[in-house]
């Protein structure tokens, strides 16, 4: 008489014993080393550095806006020349990473520091620095450009962007550019 | 048999690209920061010019000879637009006045920072007119109110040099056949204390 039970326990053994050989087999194997593929990556980074360096190569001078300013918009399309940048706000006015002058709460340059369209603080950073550029480029024997760029805002006055452009003009800036963004 | 096997295995060995890719890493974020995400353009623009008075009345000439003297006051309430020392819509007899402006506002009771206030296409239209009756001139005086603001006096020279004006282009060989009929007071002066 066939036993069922027996079947099953026997087909059960044969199962573990299988299992135990697959485990062994698998314990003699050598260990694979899991490698990872380079090459794509290496692709997409390659284009994505030489897009940067070219986007970066195309501008000769990089504008980085001061926090919270909105660059006026404009159809123009000239690009914007080597020059000595100048952020003015309706906050206050930034000068080679130094904030030279605070504005009132009314936008306007404080009236102790302007005297006849003179914005003293301002005229003292900007003859510092023409002084600079005036005895860098008789080193280097080329004539001094004196392109002042003025990065301003939207809602900057009238009379502040004379104030700084009379400042200037003072200081011995002879080219004045005003800094827009591109509109589509 | 084995030499040949023993040449192949030389030959596969790979470049550590660990350390390129390293650098490559550390360029991104440095490009990404000198990157600029808005295109900027230029606006060149002549050093202020400072009057206390309005320009004096000019002698009376034949038309050809007067010099154009295009000259543009932003208002509060509109533009004020001068030729040859002569407002236009100015009363009879009078060279300025300064209670009408030439060009009212397209937005009257508009605030001072809605940029749409003024009527560009109004003042298009004046250049336009006067760069056909003066077809060599390019320079415009621009003065304004204290009060108003940045964007408006762009705003304004982009209307008086013409909507399709590209100075850009208008400023190379072969642009410049192309765009000189569409480009007409390009040459902003800006003038303080006038008007």
């Amino acid at each position: 008489m066939h036993d069922p039970n027996a079947a099953a326990e026997a087909a059960h053994k044969a199962f573990l014993a299988k299992k135990k050989a697959k485990a062994a087999a698998r314990r003699q194997k050598e260990d694979e080393k899991a490698e990872l593929g380079m090459t794509s990556l290496m692709d997409i980074v390659s284009i994505l550095v030489i897009y940067l360096l070219k986007s970066y190569a195309s501008d000769p001078v990089v504008i980085n806006p001061t926090a919270g300013q909105k660059i006026p918009f404009s159809v123009a399309d000239a690009s914007i020349r080597d020059g000595i940048p100048v952020f003015v706000t309706v906050r206050g006015i930034t000068f080679m990473d130094k904030k030279v002058v605070t504005m009132t709460n009314d936008g306007d340059v404080d009236p102790a520091m302007v005297q006849n369209h003179l914005i003293g603080p301002l005229f003292d950073a900007f003859q510092e620095e023409t002084d600079k550029a005036k005895a860098l480029s008789e080193n280097r024997g080329t004539e001094w450009e004196g392109r002042l760029i003025v990065v301003g805002d939207q809602a900057l006055k009238f009379s502040t962007l004379i104030d700084v452009l009379y400042t200037a003009g003072r200081a011995e800036f002879k080219e004045y550019t005003f800094c827009v963004i591109k509109q589509s | 048999m084995a030499r040949r096997k023993k040449k192949q295995d030389e030959g596969m060995i790979e470049a550590n690209l660990l350390p390129v890719m390293n650098i490559m890493f550390l360029l991104i974020p440095a490009l990404l920061m000198a990157m600029e995400f808005a295109s900027m353009a230029a606006i060149n623009v002549s050093p202020p010019k400072f009057s206390s008075a309005p320009s004096e009345p000019q002698e009376e000439k034949k038309d050809q000879e007067k010099p154009l003297d295009l000259k543009v006051f932003i208002m509060e309430d509109g533009y004020r637009v001068e030729a040859s020392g002569q407002q236009e819509g100015a009363d009879a007899g009078k060279s300025a006045d300064s209670g009408r402006p030439t060009i009212a506002l397209a937005k009257p009771g508009a605030p001072l920072d809605d940029y749409e206030r003024y009527d560009y296409k109004a003042l298009e239209a004046k250049a336009k007119e006067y760069k056909t009756l003066f077809p060599n001139d390019t320079t415009v005086k621009v003065s304004a109110e204290a009060n108003v603001h940045m964007q408006a006096i762009i705003a304004t020279m982009d209307a008086l040099a013409g909507s399709e004006c590209k100075v850009g282009k208008l400023l190379t060989d072969e642009g410049h056949d192309e765009m000189a009929p569409k480009c007409f007071f390009w040459q902003p002066i800006i003038e303080g204390g006038a008007g």
